[in-house]
């Protein structure tokens, strides 16, 4: 019966299924008050929002489910997040996400070299909601 | 401050700027006002302006229109538009004019932001460019001509790649390379004069200003904007900026929110 369904209809089933499946976004950050704003501002970009407290934490979770925004703090516990990008890129599936380093670093020499490791963007903190969204704009993701 | 205050602050704005100033405004012109009382040594807002209704000197009428002007800005603003621009008509213009620079205009362009961001692309394609940003307000006019921000304000809609290349680290802040400082100009222009020249520009951003123009002006700005902009130049509002009834003079182009041409009226009173 499929030729009783129009182009519409298939255009709107396919917006429905977009709709119904949120997109994704982990935040990868060692201070719980950072991830709390963050998720803040990144649920009300419409995006599901999970947590880690450090790299390795984010590794296990990316390995069996790999979200489409990453936003990663640089210096954490276990592991930083320098070597979290580089193990999470040549995971099945690691090339997709979009990442976002979110750090207090600042210096023009390490935001060129988090750029050079795979980073797709990167947020100097303090950061705001208009920042974020802009640069989830940016990168496509938004 | 007082409601004959208001008023007046209004009238002011209205006639030297164009400018509307709402009432829900009432908090925000107080605190804008108190930095500008204490710069010019007055010991409240109400002394202040007490002192401006009594002798109108020009200097303390535009240190009080500037300060009240909406400053907000960043860069890529509307990323759709800055992509029309850069994608689709920068090369286009930039071929029609046999190479020579493309001529933009950022009119009402605050602390610069706009103007960056249109010279930008252009260097990075390779294409010449001038682009002039104008402004009434001398403050946001300096901190734009210094080309300098704050890691806050340089990350507000830019790319760290693109920061990296346009902007060189000086401590805590962003400074504007020299190479595309040499494509951007900075001048003060009130958009409500009427030009006192013949120079048209291919390409006029001014977003964000109508909407905050007093009604009864907008005719006025249109008008003065169309004045300076060539044949087949383009116009871009902000994307939610519409024209009404305000002019005759531009035309929606269709599926491109925000961006305008000269309207065939126009065309024919320019030849």
């Amino acid at each position: 019966m499929i030729g009783m369904f129009t182009h519409a209809d298939v255009v709107d089933a396919l917006r429905i299924g977009v709709l119904l499946t949120p997109r994704t976004c982990l935040i990868v950050d060692d201070s719980r008050i950072i991830r709390k704003v963050a998720r803040r501002i990144v649920e009300g970009l419409g995006f599901e929002v999970d947590e880690a407290g450090d790299g390795a934490e984010a590794l296990i979770f990316c390995s069996s489910s790999m979200p489409e925004v990453i936003l990663l703090d640089w210096s954490m516990p276990v592991m930083d997040g320098m070597a979290f990008l580089r193990r999470m890129r040549v995971l099945p599936g690691g090339a997709g996400p979009k990442v976002l380093f979110c750090t207090i670093e600042t210096r023009a020499e390490r935001i060129a070299e988090a750029l050079a490791a795979g980073a797709d963007d990167y947020v100097m903190k303090p950061f705001d909601g208009d920042i974020l969204t802009s640069k989830f704009a940016e990168v496509g993701a938004a | 401050m007082s409601p004959d205050d208001f008023d007046r602050l209004q009238a002011l704005m209205s006639s030297r700027a164009g400018m509307r100033l709402t009432r829900d405004r009432m908090k925000l012109v107080e605190h804008r006002l108190g930095p500008v009382a204490r710069a010019q040594s007055f010991e409240s807002v109400e002394v202040m302006l007490a002192a401006l209704w009594a002798k109108p000197v020009a200097s303390l009428g535009w240190a009080v229109i500037e300060a009240l002007l909406t400053p907000e800005t960043w860069f890529r603003r509307d990323r759709s538009s800055f992509d029309t621009f850069a994608s689709e008509l920068l090369p286009a213009l930039s071929a029609a004019r046999g190479g020579d620079p493309v001529t933009v205009w950022s009119a009402g362009c605050s602390t610069g932001q706009e103007a960056w961001s249109l010279a930008m692309p252009a260097l990075e394609q390779g294409l010449a460019i001038e682009v002039t940003g104008t402004d009434l307000s001398r403050r946001a006019l300096e901190k734009a001509k210094s080309g300098t921000y704050t890691g806050f304000e340089i990350q507000r809609g830019l790319k760290a790649q693109t920061m990296l290349r346009w902007f060189d680290q000086v401590e805590d802040t962003w400074v504007a390379k020299p190479q595309l400082k040499a494509a951007v100009q900075f001048a003060r222009s009130n958009l409500v004069e009427p030009p006192k020249d013949d120079y048209r520009f291919d390409v006029i951003f001014c977003r964000h200003v109508l909407s905050d123009a007093e009604p009864s002006r907008r005719g006025d700005i249109l008008d003065n904007l169309e004045r300076r902009l060539v044949d087949d130049g383009c116009l871009f509002l902000g994307p939610d900026e519409q024209l009404g009834g305000d002019t005759v003079a531009f035309r929606p182009v269709a599926g491109r929110k925000g961006l305008f041409v000269k309207a065939p009226s126009a065309l024919r009173r320019a030849a």
